[in-house]
């Protein structure tokens, strides 16, 4: 069982609040396609929900950037944490 | 989800949005408000209020945030968003989407981001660049007021962090700080001369949250967001705070608590020289000086003052009519309530005295009980929490944002005096009586007594330390007063009075000499905890007594002002006393031209005669 304070535990935690459903457990090759809610508002706002959770700045360069799927916005956390 | 009844949600929403400001700064969290946005619910039987957004910068998270946080207040809310960056555009033509809307109110919002890009890409400096965004934001609003009648709300511009001249900024008229600063005044003056548009001011927002964590160029250059994320939702509560009081939701009457709120300490207990409460002396006085000059400046605008207090009202009163550094005076409040009933009925007496809704109410208070107790038995008052340090409570009560208003009308400045004088024609009918009731039920006994060696010890205590009702203020020692009492020509006496609620001990020093044909007061000194309850009247009655009773004709007394005695000031006058042209502020009294004054006390049984002599 993962733990309950991975990146990747973290991560799901803020998906479900952002995109509003419980039910959501990330994995790295989902993209937006595979969440309806996931549009251009929505990601201001998992941007802005990830910067908090992990106390990190994206650049502008990330922050717009068009990431491949979510192991790619993973690994840019972890990057940025220094994990 | 369930259907759920409307009134309930309403006032279950309400009482959340109260939480909410209760909690300003917390609970203005952009995942809490978005999440509640999605869920709440109003019935149709909740009022409506169409609202259009334009702006020059993205408006969707804005419109989302100000959509929940009007929903919580229990207000249904439908938002029609402008086409980005077409302001001037639609309210231009008669026929756009925003007119077929149907706005009550028209929200303009004007980025900070997009002026000074607009500033930046000018081809050359030069030309009256202010004057030209000013005529332009008129000629918007002229527009609007031709086409509908819906209320404009004019956003500010908040001034950039963006430097070009440092220091030097502002005495180049062209720089872009300076064009903003003159905007905003240009704007906000223009709005004065006008009916029908309102200010938001985000300049004020920015200022307070800081513009550098404010500014957030990222969601600028990416999404053409006005502010950071973390801050819009401020942002959206002070368009709210507007269209609130638009809709008519004001505050009309604060009700304050006394001891710990508006001043330190328990006037009951530490009496008038115990409390805290001070213009110079440094410290938590100075605190709740403030906090009386800002509400003092609330009711000076028309926001009504009321008391609401655990106290007897000759206690709770003192501070008020005695206290030198006191600011609100007894004539700043409309409603006095000081007494031994819970809070609720207080602020319902409040309510029925000045006939307004128990939601226009705000209430202080320090004890976290009683606010819970209002909270409990009245939920539509306002009970913010309040800091428990006094320095901070202004600039809280500030950040809450309680007293927005859309006017200010002569009528509103005129308002407080006008419940004032009601107020005080009803109780002077009946003042007098409840006063002399008061007293007279609180079966006070005093015993007058000279000086005996039990009580020196605390005789000397109370002159040192007595500062306030003091006429000279002499620092008697315990072998002087001993000296005293033993001296045949003086007649040092002191008071205790105990009274149903018990005993206040010592209360009273008086010294009196004979010289020749005459009684000298050499000390007259008297705990503040018993002011106003008649001490002073019997005591005077038993010196002119005791003068007339050893055949003298006059007594003499002496005020020597010092920086505490203010109060004492007027003592002898008070009794009927003149003043001698002698130098110094001495005082004389004919004995044979004394009125007797009105005292609810009776000597008690067991005191002494006052020439010496003890009965036993």
């Amino acid at each position: 069982m993962q733990s309950s304070n991975s990146t990747a535990e973290r991560m799901s935690r803020i998906f479900r609040e952002v995109f509003d459903d419980p039910s959501i457990n990330i994995r790295d090759d989902m993209t937006s396609e595979d969440i309806d809610a996931w549009d251009s508002l929505t990601h201001i706002h998992l941007i802005f929900a990830i910067e908090k959770e992990f106390k990190i700045v994206f650049t502008v360069g990330e922050a717009g950037s068009s990431l491949k799927n979510v192991g790619e916005l993973r690994m840019l956390i972890e990057k940025k944490i220094g994990g | 989800m369930s259907s759920v009844n409307s009134g309930f949600l309403d006032r279950h929403s309400r009482q959340e949005y109260r939480q909410l400001t209760k909690n300003a700064g917390v609970q203005l969290d952009y995942q809490r408000l978005v999440s509640a946005g999605k869920r709440l619910k109003l019935g149709d039987s909740a009022p409506l209020l169409k609202l259009a957004i334009l702006g020059d910068c993205s408006t969707q998270q804005l419109a989302a945030l100000v959509k929940a946080l009007l929903g919580e207040a229990g207000i249904r809310t439908e938002i029609h968003e402008g086409e980005f960056d077409a302001i001037e555009l639609q309210c231009c033509d008669p026929a756009s989407a925003l007119y077929r809307f149907g706005a009550d109110a028209v929200v303009i919002l004007n980025s900070a981001q997009a002026l000074r890009a607009a500033y930046l890409h000018q081809a050359t400096e030069g030309g009256d660049y202010a004057g030209d965004c000013l005529a332009r934001t008129i000629r918007i609003w002229d527009a609007i007021q031709a086409n509908c009648s819906a209320v404009i709300l004019q956003s500010t511009f908040a001034i950039v962090p963006d430097s070009y001249f440092g220091n030097f900024e502002l005495k180049v008229p062209g720089s872009l700080r300076s064009l903003i600063t003159a905007l905003n005044a240009n704007v906000v003056a223009a709005t004065r001369e006008r009916t029908g548009v309102l200010i938001h001011d985000i300049e004020a927002v920015a200022s307070w949250v800081g513009r550098r964590l404010f500014f957030d160029e990222r969601m600028w250059d990416l999404w053409k967001l006005p502010c950071s994320l973390e801050h819009l939702p401020r942002v959206a509560k002070s368009i709210v705070d507007v269209m609130l009081a638009f809709r008519g939701r004001i505050v009309k009457c604060v009700v304050v608590d006394l001891d710990n709120t508006l001043w330190g300490g328990v006037v009951g207990d530490d009496g008038l020289e115990g409390i805290e409460l001070s213009t110079h002396g440094g410290g938590a006085g100075e605190s709740f000086v403030r906090l009386q000059l800002y509400l003092r400046q609330l009711r000076r605008r028309g926001i009504l003052l009321a008391v609401c207090s655990k106290n007897d009202e000759a206690v709770a009163l003192m501070p008020f009519l005695h206290h030198p550094d006191m600011v609100l005076r007894r004539d700043d409040i409309s409603v006095f309530v000081a007494n031994w009933d819970d809070k609720a009925s207080g602020i319902r007496r409040v309510r029925d005295e000045l006939n307004i809704a128990l939601d226009s109410i705000v209430f202080l208070d320090d004890n976290a009980f009683e606010r819970n107790l209002v909270r409990e038995l009245l939920p539509e008052v306002i009970v913010p929490e309040l800091p428990e340090d006094p320095s901070s409570v202004v600039a809280f009560l500030s950040e809450l944002n309680l007293f927005e208003t859309t006017s200010l009308s002569k009528e509103d400045l005129q308002r407080a005096m006008q419940y004032q004088r009601e107020a005080q024609r009803r109780e002077s009918a009946t003042r007098c009586a409840n006063v002399q009731e008061f007293l007279q039920s609180l079966d006070m006994q005093i015993v007058v007594t000279r000086f005996d060696r039990f009580q020196v010890p605390r005789i000397a205590q109370l002159m040192q330390r007595s500062n306030q009702f003091n006429l000279c203020t002499r620092r008697l020692s315990e072998t002087e007063c001993s000296a005293l009492m033993r001296d045949e020509s003086f007649i040092p006496l002191y008071a205790t009075l105990t009274d149903r609620f018990g005993d206040h001990g010592l209360i009273s020093v008086v010294v009196l000499e004979q010289q020749q044909d005459a009684l000298i007061v050499r000390d007259w000194l008297m705990s503040c905890r018993v002011l106003a309850r008649g001490v002073e009247q019997f005591l005077m009655n038993h010196v002119v007594a005791q003068a007339a009773q050893l055949g003298l004709k006059s007594v003499v007394g002496e005020y020597i002002p010092t920086a505490k005695n203010g109060m004492v000031r007027d003592f002898f006058q008070q009794f009927g006393f003149t003043r001698l042209s002698t130098p110094g502020d001495r005082w004389m009294l004919n004995v044979s031209g004394y009125l007797q004054q009105e005292a609810f006390i009776r000597l008690a049984q067991g005191a002494r005669s006052m020439n010496g002599t003890e009965d036993s």
